[in-house]
């Protein structure tokens, strides 16, 4: 099968790569890229693990092709702080005790960060609702709720916090 | 070897990415049945990992311009590849056409809708397609493009059976349109499954209804059911028991009743056929009192 050349824009760097056209992105990430904060599980955008934001909008990387994203900007949750330090949601969902296995977290944080980017005000509802695309076995969902509805109080008080947001 | 893996071994395929419609419409009648078009991929790339799809070529229409439109002028016209999550936040579909929305809002979660598209849905003919229902209610004509041509066709012929539509090989369905309601309008839509999100619909419901000048007599009425027949279908003799009739607790139940016996669900692991026969008796009046509610208070 041929290989096809690709140029991914991941975390504001590019990455020129190789990959057979039927490749996903989610496959590249973790196998070519060494990315393996970006999960995999059920590969059918069912669970949420695999998702990355793609021009700032979140998605399942499990069914994206890597050839579609060429040229396109994409985050992963490496990519969502500076080396060394930590989001606001990740210090968050430390804070609110959010993580117990942490096999979804990437998934949640990323899911989270798209819709406070897109919400200034959001409810509780609003956060379940912009969260359902995203399994979780263990936390039962409360406090990761309360870590993200925390985040989105500190970035109202805080433009400081604010900078935070990716660039879209 | 991870699940990934194994999946990868049946899986190859070629990649296009053509960057006008007539390119992809050529790519199209150049490999026929062997290719696929690709959107949104919430379908597609499930079917290819399962292995029940096995195109040849995979045509992606990401970069073919035109396609994600929304236009409104005597009708309104959706580009096959206009996301969900475009549905729901499109603010010309928050009045009269809310069904639209509250279709598009219960499919998948976040990262489903911001890929997945009308044209996909309607393409692949699922039975249980939220979108499709209220696509359904609304008279909608589907234009396709393909090697011989450009064609237009009802979308309640369009599928067949599960998963089966008229659509002809290399033919690219290229956009949805539907006319602007009537004044005294309005549509609905409710869905019924075990959770409020990322769930198959047991039973939907999509209404639309036009009140003649009186406010109270059924001037029109569409009235399609999800997930109770190989395909998503019209309650065609429900809607003709309303016709001229005026809008009651009465007339209302009854058309509930007649569409509950015109519709035939299967039993399967998500409920009973009896159930779902029931739903529909239950969600028909009530989408259509929901429907009446908004014509009279549109701020409703």
């Amino acid at each position: 099968m041929t290989r096809i050349p690709l140029s991914l824009i991941i975390n504001g760097q590019t990455f020129d790569v190789l990959a057979e056209p039927h490749r996903t992105l989610l496959d590249v990430l973790r196998t070519d890229l060494g990315l393996i904060g970006t999960k995999e599980n059920c590969l059918e955008a069912e669970c949420g693990v695999c998702t990355v934001l793609l021009e700032g909008a979140a998605v399942n990387a499990c069914i994206l092709l890597a050839a579609q994203c060429q040229g396109r900007a994409i985050v992963t949750i490496e990519g969502l702080a500076a080396p060394g330090q930590l989001h606001p949601l990740q210090q968050a969902f430390i804070d609110h005790g959010a993580v117990q296995c942490g096999y979804c977290i990437p998934g949640m944080i990323l899911a989270a960060k798209a819709y406070l980017d897109e919400n200034s005000e959001p409810d509780e509802n609003g956060v379940r609702e912009a969260l359902a695309g995203n399994l979780c076995r263990c936390t039962g969902y409360q406090r990761i709720v309360e870590a993200v509805l925390s985040v989105a109080r500190t970035v109202r008080a805080s433009p400081e916090a604010a900078s935070h947001r990716t660039a879209r | 070897m991870s699940a990934g893996d194994r999946k990868e071994e049946r899986v190859s395929f070629d990649y296009h990415e053509p960057t006008t419609l007539r390119e992809a419409i050529d790519l199209g009648a150049r490999f026929g049945g062997d290719a696929r078009f690709l959107a949104g991929g919430t379908d597609l790339m499930v079917q290819i990992h399962r292995g029940r799809l096995s195109p040849r070529h995979v045509v992606s229409l990401q970069r073919v311009p035109g396609l994600d439109a929304i236009e409104v002028d005597g009708t309104v016209t959706l580009g096959t590849r206009v996301t969900h999550r475009r549905v729901e936040t499109t603010a010309g579909f928050q009045g009269a056409l809310r069904a639209l929305v509250e279709g598009a809002e219960v499919v998948g979660g976040h990262q489903v809708r911001n890929v997945a598209t009308v044209g996909g849905n309607i393409v692949n003919a699922s039975p249980a397609a939220d979108v499709v229902v209220v696509l359904l209610a609304l008279d909608t004509t589907l234009t396709c493009l393909g090697p011989s041509g450009e064609r237009t066709q009802g979308l309640d012929s369009f599928a067949t059976a599960p998963g089966v539509t008229a659509l002809r090989p290399g033919e690219l369905l290229t956009r949805v349109s539907f006319p602007r309601l009537a004044s005294r309008s309005a549509t609905a839509f409710l869905k019924a499954g075990r959770r409020r999100a990322m769930e198959i619909s047991i039973v939907c419901v999509a209404a639309r209804l036009t009140l003649d000048a009186d406010v109270e007599r059924c001037r029109d009425v569409r009235i399609a059911l999800g997930a109770v027949a190989p395909i998503a279908m019209r309650a065609r003799a429900a809607e003709r028991y309303l016709e001229s009739r005026p809008l009651t607790d009465e007339t209302v139940r009854e058309a509930g009743r007649i569409a509950a016996a015109e519709c035939r669900p299967i039993g399967d692991v998500r409920a009973s056929a009896r159930y779902r026969a029931l739903l529909v008796g239950t969600l028909v009046p009530r989408a259509l009192n929901r429907c009446l509610e908004r014509i009279r208070n549109p701020a409703s």
